[in-house]
């Protein structure tokens, strides 16, 4: 494995600047998937059937403590893979090891979220509104729930392995995802809450 | 029993006991074979574990092949039922099925496999490449792709097979109308083959930004490949759309939500725009690697470089951007507005631009070339004109008000007949026949090759051109039968008799393969049709490595270059080369994802359950494995190439390039 | 302690703080809709462009431009699917 020690030790190798372009493309396909469920929500959104409307059942305090856990969240992935460029493994560790207890707290917000849903009489069977709303928001779970077990992954081969341009290349890569989560939920945070509770 | 009861046939037939027996002698018959020749090792060793691509793409060619057979006698049927009036050989029910599996088959597990059998061999070969950038994940996509094609096809003896159309428009397809599992089938297999295609896309365009040759810049690159890049980001952008419309699909069939259900607010034709907003892009996705096929092909066949180089490119990009801006003139006539519809008119007749600026640069390309009628040439030759006619029809069906004549009628049939059959089947058979001595060692023979051009196009023209005319007429698509007041019998007669010829057509191909392993000579050297782009330097059968030194690429036709201008392609020394590993994991996925499949078919939730966390599990382990491949050293390298000198007819390279 | 924590990327946390804070005002003031839809689009596009650049280092690599096209791409792409859909779905219905 030929090391070029010019770059970060993320794009060092050759194969490692091929994982980032290919995750980019990989997240060009995620703009797309989430823009469907997106076209889906506001198409669907008004369709209310017999059950409840969103400002019936959107509530302004999880959802802002859902969304400065998840911006914190980004913020700490973003610290992480500067100290990891330091390399200082410890802060890295530390920074990633913040980043995933804070995700698992916004996932545990979600499903305090998802249960009042339910209490409220809107289920998953409810409505074309309840359904668009609880798969946009469930991809976006199940996104952040698989981040959860890919990081603490990193982590523990960072751990066990050190800073190797392999395991660099893979927390940046994590990092890339973690941010584009939290770039999903601004527009989950803007137009599907923020938008159905002003009307 | 009662469990078992699920997966008996809703309408069974003599005609699918027969099947049900057949496929199961066969496959007792390949696994006894198999054992028998003792053939497991290699065939885990030598295929199953490969991440080779051109392994890989072979795998996808043999499946395309496969597949090709069960579509077209799904067609075959098709036209025999209709071929006279009141016909009684299907009924209604066991009609839909065959039209939808018959599309389903055809786009998905047919076409799609040929385009990326065709780009797994060819891209990294002509962009002078060692391999795809993500070889393993290479691999799964192929076990992806063949696990959802095998998924859909055992609906046909286990459970029923869907019977929604290809296109499974809800609310037919909901839980209300389509009461077998048929159409969860459909849902999970196309999702689980579209999950490999997305894969492909991702692997294909990361390899052709960042794995040229030295000297290659993107624009020297081969027209095929430009047409690869091109079709991987469409593939990319439009397959999520997909991805989401059928996990709709399959929670409103599996878990009762309210999507696309006509109560509680559900809506309908929010399937039908996703699915075209998908639907569309991936017509496209079929047309372009055949374009580049077709630029291949009719360069070296006229002797010429490609006309135009630029605009080829600039109206491919023109297309994928304009592909994505044309779906709603799939349903003109399902509701909305004038105002929208004419948008899309405009959108749609523009597409057409790029279209035909493609086939001005191929016209201009033969224009004074020496051209050579092989059998590639002669499906080029023979797509142009026809094809064109089908574009033609496609700009009358694009005008929204006239729509509501054609729309639903044999007309439409026959339009995008029209296109795929010339635009691509023509173009993969001639890329087969072009590229079949570079991966196999031995040339298909012409003679035989001309006679299946010749029934394949006689009997296309048969099949499809009567259809326009009982189109215009009224004749109703997906309609089983018709009286014979309405006058249809003898077009239709006509059109069975050109699908007998396409099918005979398709004996040939199979019996010029058998004929052709057994007669043709295996001395043609490397470059057996004097081609010009890059992937025709390297040796024949192809070495594990490709190229023992990488090209240096000066132009977008450098083996040309090196042949008559003595450009200098391979120089350097040699040095260790870096190869992935083999690995099982992708095949086990696929086994995995066809487990889960099934099992949400049939919502048998334990299996499902089970099968999901087999694959976290894969993922988890693959998150952790380090695997750096392995080397070739020099010494062995050295000891490859020169048995390459002992082999005879490949001195022709020999005094072309500097040899070890 | 300090290199820990670099100007550029505490500068951007508290900018997309604000601009949640500016994004809520929509909940707590009173506006018509087309102001309020306004303000959400401009916010949420100024946060998710701060993300790419100041976390995600979208232009540090020789591949940046094509990683701002494939981006750009995407986006032109979910604009029209969205878009597109509602003129048909709803608007011109």
């Amino acid at each position: 494995m030929k090391i070029d020690h010019t770059q970060p030790l993320e794009y060092s190798t050759d194969q490692n600047q091929l994982n980032i372009l290919g995750f980019w493309i990989f997240l060009g396909a995620e703009i797309m998937l989430f823009a469907t469920l997106f076209t889906a929500y506001f198409t669907l959104e008004g369709r209310t059937g017999s059950g409840p409307t969103p400002a019936d059942i959107f509530e302004i305090t999880p959802v802002l403590i859902e969304t400065f856990v998840l911006l914190t969240s980004s913020f700490t992935i973003g610290l992480g893979v500067h100290a990891m460029r330091l390399g200082r493994k410890n802060a890295m560790l530390t920074f990633f090891g913040i980043t995933l207890l804070l995700g698992l707290g916004f996932l545990g917000v979600e499903i305090y979220e998802f249960t009042h849903y339910y209490h409220v009489g809107a289920t998953y069977q409810t409505s074309a509104f309840t359904a668009a709303l609880l798969t946009t928001l469930g991809t976006h779970g199940a996104h952040v729930t698989l981040g959860l077990f890919w990081g603490l992954f990193i982590i523990l081969q960072v751990k066990k392995r050190g800073l190797t341009p392999e395991n660099a290349n893979k927390s940046f890569i994590f990092s890339l995802y973690w941010h584009f989560l939290d770039v999903v939920w601004i527009f989950i945070f803007s137009f599907i809450y923020l938008k159905g509770m002003m009307m | 029993m009662e469990f078992f009861e699920r997966f008996a046939i809703p309408h069974p037939s003599p005609m699918i006991y027969a099947s049900m027996v057949a496929i199961a002698l066969v496959s007792i018959g390949i696994l006894v074979g198999i054992t028998y020749f003792k053939k497991w090792g290699y065939l885990w060793h030598e295929w199953f574990t490969s991440v080779d691509h051109k392994k890989i793409g072979i795998m996808y060619l043999i499946s395309a092949l496969i597949m090709l057979f069960r579509g077209g006698a799904d067609a075959i049927l098709m036209r025999a039922q209709l071929s006279s009036p009141e016909m009684k050989l299907l009924d209604a029910q066991h009609y839909n099925e065959i039209f939808t599996t018959h599309g389903v088959v055809m786009i998905f597990f047919v076409v799609m496999p040929f385009i990326f059998a065709f780009m797994n061999l060819i891209v990294p070969l002509q962009i002078g490449g060692r391999d795809v950038a993500f070889p393993r994940l290479n691999a799964l996509s192929f076990w992806l792709f063949f696990a959802g094609a095998m998924l859909f096809n055992i609906s046909f003896v286990i459970g029923g097979s869907p019977d929604a159309g290809w296109t499974s428009y809800f609310p037919l397809a909901g839980n209300d109308f389509s009461t077998s599992v048929g159409t969860n089938y459909y849902m999970l297999a196309l999702q689980i083959s579209g999950i490999g295609s997305l894969m492909t896309g991702i692997n294909m365009i990361t390899t052709i930004l960042k794995m040229r040759a030295p000297g290659m810049t993107l624009m020297k690159l081969p027209m095929f490949t430009w047409s690869a890049l091109i079709t991987n980001v469409i593939i990319v952008f439009a397959f999520p759309v997909l991805t989401i419309a059928l996990l709709m699909g399959t929670t409103d069939r599996l878990f009762g939500t309210n999507f696309f259900t006509t109560g509680n607010g559900g809506m309908d034709m929010l399937w039908a725009n996703f699915f075209w907003v998908w639907g569309h892009p991936e017509v496209y996705i079929l047309i372009l690697p055949a374009f580049g096929l077709y630029s291949e092909i009719i360069s070296t066949f006229s002797g010429r470089n490609l006309y135009g180089y630029k605009s080829m490119v600039g109206s491919m990009v023109l297309i994928s951007l304009l592909s994505f801006l044309v779906w709603t003139h799939h349903f003109f006539t399902m509701g909305q507005g004038a105002f929208t519809n004419s948008i899309f008119s405009i959108t749609t007749m523009a597409i057409a631009v790029p279209t035909g600026v493609k086939i001005f640069n191929w016209l201009f390309t033969m224009w004074k070339g020496k051209i050579r009628f092989t059998v590639p040439m002669l499906y080029s030759v023979g797509f142009i004109p026809l094809f064109t006619i089908g574009g033609v029809t496609g700009v009358m069906l694009a005008m929204s008000a006239a729509d509501y004549q054609y729309h639903n009628t044999m007309f439409l049939v026959a339009h995008f007949h029209n296109t795929i059959i010339p635009g691509v089947l023509f173009a993969l058979l001639a890329g087969l026949t072009y590229y079949w001595p570079k991966f196999f060692g031995f040339m298909l023979n012409e003679k035989i090759g001309k006679s299946t051009f010749w029934l394949v196009a006689v009997g296309f023209v048969l099949t499809f051109f009567p259809m326009y005319i009982t189109g215009l007429d009224g004749q109703a698509r997906r309609m089983y039968t018709y009286s014979e007041e309405t006058g249809f019998g003898p077009l239709n007669m006509l059109s069975f008799v050109g699908s007998a010829l396409f099918a005979i057509g398709f004996v040939t191909l199979v019996y010029n393969l058998y004929y052709s392993f057994k007669n043709s000579p295996r001395n043609i050297g490397s470059d057996p049709w004097d081609a010009r782009s890059v992937e025709w330097a390297t040796h024949t059968p192809i070495p594990e490595y490709n190229f023992a030194r990488l090209p240096q690429v000066a132009s977008s036709e450098a083996f040309w270059d090196m042949k008559k201008k003595g450009h200098k392609l391979f120089t350097g020394e040699l040095k260790e080369i870096h190869m992935p590993n083999n690995s099982g994991v992708p095949f086990v996925l696929g086994i995995i994802f066809f487990i889960a499949g099934f099992s949400f078919v049939f919502a048998l939730w334990v299996p499902a359950v089970v099968a999901v966390i087999g694959i976290f599990v894969c993922m988890a382990l693959r998150s952790f494995e380090q695997d750096h491949g392995r080397h070739i050293n020099v010494k062995e390298i050295k000891e490859i190439e020169a048995q390459y000198e002992e082999v005879p007819g490949n001195e022709d390279r020999s005094h072309t390039t500097t040899r070890v | 302690m300090k290199e820990l924590f670099p100007a550029k990327q505490v500068m951007g946390f508290v900018f997309s703080l604000i601009l949640t804070a500016v994004a809520l005002l929509v909940y707590f003031t009173n506006m018509s809709f087309a102001v309020g839809m306004t303000i959400l689009l401009v916010t949420a596009f100024i946060q998710a462009f701060l993300q790419l650049v100041v976390f995600m280092h979208a232009g540090e690599s020789k591949d940046s431009s094509a990683i701002y096209t494939n981006i750009v791409y995407g986006i032109i792409l979910a604009a029209i699917t969205i878009f597109g859909s509602l003129l048909i779905l709803i608007w011109d219905m």
